[in-house]
């Protein structure tokens, strides 16, 4: 019983990193409509930008997600405006086929720039954790959750209530509409993308201080997050919240029971049973 | 003007088919690569190029070939052309049972769930104790180039007739009425879920012939490198390089591309990938319908042709 406590407390820990992760993927795709599958490879190059910040500017890492939030908001804000804005309305296939390209050059680069060695952020209270009765919290899992959760509700309420955010969400409903109303958007669209980067450069960073990185992660990381904008739906930012806590735990119970390397194929399975089953999510509207 | 069509298109079989004649070892090695990636290709265009579904799992029917072939040869001592007809048994069997079901998302739902059983397929065979688990399996030797360079170019002439079949055939033309219009095609009559599902299957046996041949040619197979999902990433490059929905096209888009992606290699190591994602990037943009098209085009545009591919999809 303290074993699957242990187990089911590993998996929500985890779950609110993959929510946070999935946040930005879910995002750009509801409002810009493009299935970004370089998504995981942002996350892996946050989780860089937060190794740098730690290692040469010894910057703890949580306190250094902001910044690194920032510099991927840059570059994701560019990859819009200098890229991506111009397929915009080209058909699904090729926005899927350029941001696998990125993908690809992406990994390239880190590789070239970071080597494949497997790499952690390492603050001093990495080893520590919080023993509460029978099941033990580590610190830093526990720190990431509480930020990732954090910043996933803070998001939902910058979406409902601020200026920039209803505009964003006006844009997703009708861009023709969101024109008319004064919405430029070029620079709307690449901010959307650069907030979603944002997100997921924050994810990574997070990500690295609680596993391993290499610059290989992306793929199976985008995968993830697909599965979970899936199983929460694109219509509610909290919807990945359920998503990421149901896949973390599926993941922690399938590695325990099954076997470690069960853990993918299980989340993939689900990925697939859903898609097939409610193609709009298990909590999104029905079609 | 067609007769001369023809007549290049022959010209081209017989220079390619006569390269293990007068081609160094290394020219014969990179041919059998190439021409196992344009039938690779070619076979996606079956299921992308002319059905519109883009599947991004294509090289699970690879991975399925190789082990057809390495379970047949390594495991029960088979004869190779055993070993083939299996990895299509598997290949078919996969593209029916996962087909149904998946073959009803479409856009991004079809693609993702494709590559998600791309993504799923390495750690299920790694467990698979007739499929040699994480190991691999090792497979009676052949030390004969000149014979796979040979089956290798047969099957991509195989898979480029039957999809210049696809072009004058009642059941191509039903999969290019899906491409264009599901609703439309299922009111004209056409059994959607029975020709998408034949176009999956079809597109499957090309891909594990390839895989087949593949694994029997390096003689080791192991989960990673049969399912290596950049395989897809690979295929559908070169396919939509070339032209998707074209009966040459994914074959010159092939060709050309393993050829600067070898060059590449050679001069500096591992740039190859690198060369893939930045084509893919500017390809979509400035190209969007492949090099068909904009040999095609750029005759009456000119320059302009790349203008207007950015002016007509930009934001």
């Amino acid at each position: 019983m303290d074993l699957l406590g242990q187990v089911l407390i590993n998996g929500i820990l985890l779950g609110g990193l993959y929510a946070m992760m999935a946040l930005g993927l879910a995002l750009v795709w509801g409002v810009l409509n493009i299935v970004n599958l370089a998504h995981g490879a942002f996350i892996m190059l946050g989780a860089y930008v937060s190794l740098y910040l730690f290692t040469y500017a010894h910057i703890d890492p949580f306190l250094g997600l902001p910044i690194t939030a920032a510099v991927m908001f840059a570059i994701g804000y560019g990859v819009q405006r200098g890229i991506l804005n111009l397929i915009v309305r080209a058909p699904m296939f090729n926005t899927l086929l350029i941001t696998f390209g990125l993908e690809v050059v992406l990994t390239y680069l880190a590789q070239l720039a970071f080597s494949a060695d497997f790499r952690t952020i390492n603050p001093t209270y990495a080893g520590d954790s919080i023993v509460l009765g029978p099941v033990v919290l580590p610190l830093a899992r526990l720190m990431a959750f509480g930020v990732a959760i954090a910043l996933t509700v803070g998001m939902w309420l910058f979406l409902l209530h601020t200026r920039l955010g209803r505009a964003i969400r006006a844009t997703a409903q009708n861009l023709v509409a969101a024109r008319l109303y004064g919405v430029e958007p070029r620079h709307l669209y690449a901010v959307t993308f650069g907030i979603g980067i944002a997100l997921a450069g924050a994810a990574g960073g997070l990500y690295g201080t609680v596993s391993q990185i290499n610059p290989y992660i992306g793929a199976g990381l985008t995968a993830k997050s697909f599965a979970i904008s899936i199983i929460g739906g694109l219509d509610n930012p909290l919807g990945v919240i359920v998503g990421g806590l149901f896949l973390g735990i599926l993941e922690s119970l399938t590695a325990l029971y099954i076997g470690p390397t069960y853990a993918d194929v299980a989340s993939f399975g689900v990925l697939v049973l859903v898609l097939i089953v409610r193609p709009t999510g298990l909590l999104g509207k029905a079609a | 003007m067609k007769a001369l069509r023809i007549m290049l298109v022959l010209a081209a079989f017989a220079v390619l088919a006569a390269v293990p004649w007068f081609g160094s070892d290394v020219l014969i090695q990179f041919g059998i690569n190439a021409l196992l990636l344009a039938v690779l290709a070619q076979g996606w265009n079956i299921i992308g190029g002319y059905t519109g579904y883009a599947s991004f799992g294509n090289s699970v029917f690879y991975g399925l070939g190789s082990y057809g072939v390495g379970i047949a040869m390594a495991q029960w001592h088979l004869p190779f052309a055993v070993g083939l007809v299996f990895g299509v048994v598997l290949a078919v069997t996969f593209a029916v049972l996962l087909g149904i079901p998946v073959l009803r998302l479409r856009g991004h739902y079809f693609a993702i769930a494709t590559l998600a059983l791309a993504q799923v397929m390495t750690a299920i065979v790694s467990n698979v104790e007739l499929a040699g688990q994480n190991i691999g399996l090792v497979l009676p030797p052949l030390n004969n180039d000149r014979l796979f360079y040979e089956l290798s170019l047969g099957l991509l002439v195989l898979a480029t007739l039957t999809v210049f079949w696809l072009t004058r055939s009642r059941f191509g033309f039903g999969l290019i009425a899906i491409r264009e219009n599901e609703e439309g095609a299922e009111v004209m009559g056409v059994n959607t879920t029975l020709y998408k599902t034949m176009a999956f299957a079809l597109s499957g046996v090309f891909s594990a012939l390839a895989g087949g041949i593949h694994a029997y040619w390096v003689t080791f197979i192991d989960p990673e490198s049969a399912f290596d999902i950049s395989l897809n990433v690979k295929m559908i490059i070169m396919a939509v390089f070339g032209g998707p929905g074209t009966v040459l096209g994914p074959v010159v888009g092939a060709l050309s591309l393993s050829a600067i992606s070898e060059f590449l290699s050679s001069e500096i190591t591992s740039l190859a990938s690198l060369f893939f994602g930045i084509v893919v990037v500017v390809a979509v943009v400035i190209m969007p319908r492949g090099l068909a098209d904009m040999l095609r085009r750029f005759r009456k545009t000119g320059w302009r042709y790349f203008a207007e591919n950015i002016r007509t999809h930009r934001l």
